[in-house]
């Protein structure tokens, strides 16, 4: 019998949105139905951080940036593209976005409005259990990209502090 | 982080007193008494490591009192703190749901008192109540915002006065829990502080001490009270 591979760190790689948006007719039926297009151009704000998430997207095209924003500030988490969901933090969460989604070409998204959503997780439950999943997976992609680029950090910043304090000495 | 502390400590889900504070615990009487018989409360000494980065996920824990602090290891050696987690937080949720290793190491920092929950048993939990998965979904929500949280801080704060004041505010308000006044437990070293603050141990010494003089703070044992939180707010912009 072939054992089981153990999964890695870092191995939590995103299910396909047919995958994780697979439900048995009714639930299905409401998704479709509701799914609303939403067209966007470039360097269009789609939606901004701490604003009231209407829905789960899709991105049907084009790309986009995510971008976390503070006064004057502004943090790039990175780009997504055709075929991704977006933000399910907040539309399973609390209701708020995370972070500011901002278009880097043309393209259009497709959303879920919040309510249909939620009657379709009442009609079919395992479909909130296949986002939770799907969550969790990208809550552990974050931390391990989140160390990785602090943990580069903390080598720059050791060898920066090397070079001063050789050029104190 | 949280601060607080129980005076007695709970011995089941039911009869906790701070169920209504926490945000997962706060289930429907049927979901309450399910998660009730499921898992165990164990205790933990300070020090005491629930789980290892690169360990299988085996059990979800919860915070029921005490402090653990949330750390990840490069392979040099050099540990990076992420979090502290307080009464009520959810740790190992992400890696069990994922099926994937523990992303960090999860360390208590004083005594503590986690109920542990199987694997398969939380996700039976989950899978019967709606409101339990929901209150994962935030838990998610708010672990995501975590990783986010900590690389703006890092990112965001251009002066190491203004990432250490943005910690001791997060750490203030959360366990402050919407009363007015803001102290918590400063159960981490000045080394730990640093290591969270992307500074050295000497600036968070220096500046902990312009705080105090400034009495923008009190610091009495392991006991901190901000004072002026507008201040502290200022350096962070």
């Amino acid at each position: 019998m072939q054992s089981e591979r153990k999964p890695e760190v870092g191995e939590a790689a995103p299910r396909p949105l047919a995958e994780l948006l697979a439900c048995p007719s009714p639930a299905a039926d409401l998704l479709n139905a509701s799914a609303q297009s939403v067209e966007f151009t470039s360097g269009e704000t789609v939606f901004r951080q701490g604003a009231t998430c209407r829905g789960l997207y899709v991105v049907a095209s084009g790309q986009l940036q995510r971008r976390a924003d503070r006064l004057q500030a502004r943090v790039v988490l990175g780009s997504i593209h055709a075929g991704e969901l977006v933000e399910l933090a907040a539309a399973l969460g609390n209701g708020q976005h995370t972070y500011t989604l901002v278009a880097q070409s043309p393209g259009s998204l497709m959303m879920l409005p919040m309510d249909s959503l939620h009657r379709a997780f009442d009609m079919y439950p395992p479909l909130r259990m296949h986002l939770l999943e799907e969550l969790a997976r990208e809550v552990s992609r974050a931390y391990v990209s989140c160390c990785a680029t602090r943990k580069a950090g903390m080598r720059r910043r050791t060898t920066k502090m090397s070079v001063t304090e050789s050029t104190a000495i | 982080m949280a601060g607080f502390h129980a005076h007695h400590p709970p011995e089941d889900c039911l009869n906790c007193e701070h169920r209504h504070l926490r945000m997962f615990c706060n289930l429907t009487p049927e979901a309450l008494q399910e998660y009730d018989g499921i898992g165990i409360m164990m205790s933990h000494a300070r020090g005491a490591k629930l789980f290892t980065e690169g360990d299988p996920a085996r059990n979800v824990f919860v915070i029921c009192f005490g402090q653990v602090k949330i750390s990840s290891t490069s392979r040099d050696g050099k540990t990076m703190i992420l979090k502290i987690a307080g009464p009520g937080d959810l740790m190992g949720l992400s890696a069990v749901l994922a099926n994937v290793p523990h992303e960090v190491t999860a360390e208590a920092i004083e005594p503590c008192q986690v109920k542990t929950v199987r694997k398969q048993e939380f996700l039976d939990f989950l899978s019967h109540h709606g409101i339990a998965s929901m209150h994962a979904a935030q838990a998610l929500s708010g672990e995501y915002l975590t990783v986010f949280h900590d690389a703006k801080r890092l990112a965001l704060s251009g002066s190491a006065a203004g990432r250490l004041a943005r910690l001791l505010l997060d750490w203030g308000r959360s366990a402050a829990n919407g009363k007015p006044e803001i102290r918590f437990t400063m159960a981490l070293t000045h080394e730990e502080i640093a290591n969270m603050a992307g500074t050295s141990r000497e600036t968070v010494t220096r500046l902990l001490n312009q705080f105090r003089r400034d009495q923008w703070i009190v610091i009495r044992g392991s006991s901190m009270t901000i004072i002026k939180p507008d201040q502290l707010e200022r350096l962070t912009a």
